[in-house]
């Protein structure tokens, strides 16, 4: 029992990385409109921004600069933000579709990249030696790995309430009425490009920062971390969960990345090891089965977004319909 | 009803599962009634399917000879093999699994270095467990090691790649080419290929004129080689996979490249020497892994062909067996299934000094009896002698190849293990 507690202490960190990541999806997407195919790009970015921080010196590369986890982690999250606005500026005048495939192109150089520029990131070998934060603190790396559980659902918790604050905020409605119709609320005032190109630069740090935590509790980085599958992951989940719904993107997280690996456990359980390599086919199906159902059945996720739009508004409605009489 | 259909057509794989797990058991002679989990990471679906299947069976076939021959500790050793779908992520969650709720103490894998290694820093060395790669050769894990990044947790059974680049280096310098271009596939493995040969290269004297990495699948490489040709060199050193080689051999030789030419171990395939073209070839010399002969090869190819009725051909097939080999006869050795006390015993059951043992069931009989004398082993391999250094790694024997005019791969040379130490030594 105490097994299956530390292995789901270490699922749940991964989870909760992935959440943030999702939330910065959800802040392009489901409240703004963004198609971001790229995803992978800003969170490697991230995890190389801090990576290079945090590193050791080696002769070999231009990092390793040594520096304290926090400040690789906002060093990573910064770099992040700072690509995301050189590609916003670039591509956000693209129309859904052509903002996806300019996106999504960006990210599989920004993996080349990584790939390529051995001095600054060891190339296909990747980096080595990352520091774990305060790993050496504790006597047992389970103990380790439950703080580090804690850490990452704080800072998870932080992004959640200061978005959930900021999409019902003046700003947020802005938001979303762009998703719904430029043209409206350019008409009203707005200026579209540059709240767009805001929410657009907030995501992807937001991104980067799940970067830097998947660092800080792998201890290693290589290009390989940052294949356009996880781009892919990253999408399912926000569909499962619901766009537009922060609580609907993080229990997104959980059923699929849940399905992702525990088919794997379940896999090897029944299937004789002779018929695995067939039956890792079966996850793919799965997942893919589980986003067709969703779609099919609940086509605005899991939990959808609420229909209210501000808190004022709904305490407006409430309040008319307690003064109605009862039919 | 349909609900009904659902939930049958869930049950029926289940049930069908449940069944063979508990009629494998009953079928083996000796039916123990304790197990013993191994751990085993392969990339069984995603980019490197093709040979993931195949090496997770080496593994098995390890496990089976081991429960055949008396089993591990007094009980069945149970192969529990996780795929890792060519994703970090998905390994590291799968070996966490492993440790935690299966309760392995030695992980076999993965495959990929990008793969093996966040397992290792993140799973296996915080939770002391034993790690045996049969197929991650980049250079980062004997770097991590000697920075005591392992605590001595990792081993590979697959020889590093840095001696062959020497060795390489070492055939240029025997024919005289003393201005050499390098093409690499851009991964782990060509990177470290390339960069072990031009450090062979500079301690003989001779001159690199350019290195240059490639993408993997693209339709032309024709930058590469116009890149690689402008420092007119004498001869060019390719590091490439079979298909994405002989496209960009042929766009070397159109362009007018030498044909003095010097190829990676993954070259040695019918099929790249078909799409260039024999003729092209004749002068060209290739290096590769040997399969030392001898009786514990023989042995280990001959239970293979036994099993799946053809000759054990592609990567990784032989070292995965030892690498679980060598689990299985140190957890015997150590006699008990601590992942600590199995990392300590590895050297004691391969290094010189026992009694040789070979592979299969025959030879880990032998073992069972030697170690419950209280004897030293000596595990010979599938791949010949293994001798883990201090880092974990092995150095290995290789072959140099050539092809004839008929277009066949011949055996031109081979370098045994101590003929590389030297060189390995000068190079020092």
């Amino acid at each position: 029992m105490l097994g299956l507690a530390v292995y789901l202490v270490f699922f749940l960190i991964v989870v909760t990385i992935y959440a943030i990541m999702v939330m910065g999806l959800n802040l392009q997407w489901g409240f703004t409109g963004l198609f971001n195919a790229g995803v992978v790009g800003f969170y490697a970015i991230g995890a190389y921004g801090t990576a290079i921080l945090i590193g050791p010196d080696r002769a070999a590369l231009i990092g390793g600069f040594e520096m304290p986890f926090v400040v690789g982690l906002l060093g990573g999250a910064i770099a992040a933000g700072a690509a995301g606005l050189v590609v916003g500026l670039a591509t956000l005048r693209l129309r859904e579709e052509y903002l996806a495939i300019a996106t999504f192109g960006i990210g599989i150089t920004i993996q080349l990249v990584a790939l390529n520029f051995d001095a600054l990131t060891g190339g296909a070998n990747g980096l080595i030696g990352l520091p774990r934060p305060y790993f050496d603190r504790f006597a047992v790396s389970n103990a380790y790995n439950l703080a580090y559980l804690v850490g990452v659902i704080l800072i998870a918790g932080v992004i959640y309430f200061a978005l959930e604050r900021a999409v019902q905020s003046p700003w947020g409605r802005i938001l979303r009425a762009i998703r719904e119709d430029v043209t409206a609320a350019r008409s009203l005032g707005k200026n579209p490009t540059l709240i767009r190109l805001q929410a657009f630069v907030l995501g992807s740090a937001i991104m980067g920062l799940a970067g830097g935590l998947y660092v800080g509790f792998i201890g290693f980085v290589s290009p390989i971390d940052f294949l356009p599958i996880l781009t892919f992951q990253i999408w399912a989940m926000l569909i499962v969960g619901g766009s537009g719904n922060n609580r609907g993107a993080i229990l997104g997280v959980l059923v699929v990345w849940g399905i992702w690996t525990a088919s794997g456990y379940f896999i090897g359980q029944i299937v004789p090891p002779g018929y695995q390599s067939q039956a890792g086919s079966i996850q793919a199906i799965l997942i893919g089965l589980v986003i067709v159902m969703t779609l099919l059945l609940r086509p605005r996720g899991l939990i959808g977004e609420e229909e209210s739009v501000s808190s004022h508004a709904r305490k407006q409605a409430q309040q008319a319909y307690k003064k109605k009489p009862a039919p | 009803m349909k609900l009904k259909r659902m939930k049958l057509a869930i049950a029926a794989p289940l049930v069908a599962g449940g069944l063979m797990m508990v009629a494998a058991p009953a079928m083996a002679q000796d039916a123990r009634d304790c197990q013993i989990p191994i751990g085993a990471l392969a990339s069984l679906s995603g980019s490197m399917a093709a040979i993931g299947g195949a090496i997770g069976e080496s593994g098995q076939l390890a496990i089976d000879h081991m429960n055949a021959a008396g089993g591990l500790l007094g009980c069945d050793a149970v192969y529990r093999l996780r795929d890792d779908q060519g994703q970090p992520s998905v390994g590291v969650d799968a070996a966490k699994s492993l440790v935690e709720i299966e309760g392995v103490e030695v992980i076999l894998g993965a495959i990929q270095s990008g793969i093996t290694m966040p397992v290792l820093t993140s799973v296996s060395v915080p939770e002391g467990v034993v790690q045996i790669s049969c197929c991650s050769s980049a250079p980062s894990f004997t770097e991590l090691a000697v920075e005591g990044g392992t605590n001595g947790f990792w081993f590979r059974t697959l020889p590093t790649v840095r001696p062959q680049g020497h060795v390489m280096a070492a055939l240029a310098r025997e024919r005289n080419y003393v201005r050499t271009a390098v093409i690499y596939v851009n991964s782990d493995y060509g990177l470290s290929m390339a960069n072990a040969f031009a450090e062979g290269i500079k301690v003989g004297g001779g001159e690199v004129t350019a290195m240059i990495p490639y993408n993997q699948e693209q339709a032309s490489y024709r930058a590469e080689v116009t890149q690689a040709l402008r420092d007119d060199p004498d001869s060019l050193f390719l590091v490439a996979f079979p298909a994405d080689g002989a496209t960009a051999l042929r766009e070397w030789l159109s362009l007018g490249g030498p044909q003095n030419l010097l190829l990676s171990n993954a070259l040695r395939a019918s099929e790249f020497v078909d799409a260039v073209g024999a003729k092209f070839l004749t002068t060209a010399v290739g290096l590769d892994n040997a399969q030392v002969a001898g009786p514990s090869v023989d042995a280990f190819n001959a239970s293979w062909q036994e099993k799946f009725g053809e000759p054990p051909a592609g990567p990784g097939l032989h070292t995965m067996y030892d690498a679980a080999a060598v689990a299985l006869l140190a957890t015997q050795a150590a006699g008990t299934y601590d992942g600590t006390a199995i990392r300590d015993m590895v050297r004691q059951i391969t290094g010189p000094g026992g009694e040789v043992v070979n592979p299969g069931v025959e030879g880990f009989k032998r073992a069972h009896e030697i170690l419950a004398a209280g004897a030293r082993i000596t595990y010979v391999g599938a791949t010949g002698p293994i001798s883990f250094d201090e880092n974990g790694d092995v150095t290995g024997p290789y072959l140099v190849w050539g092809v004839d005019e008929s277009g066949a791969l011949t055996e031109l040379d081979t370098w045994d293990i101590d003929r590389v130490n030297v060189l390995m030594g000068d190079a020092e």
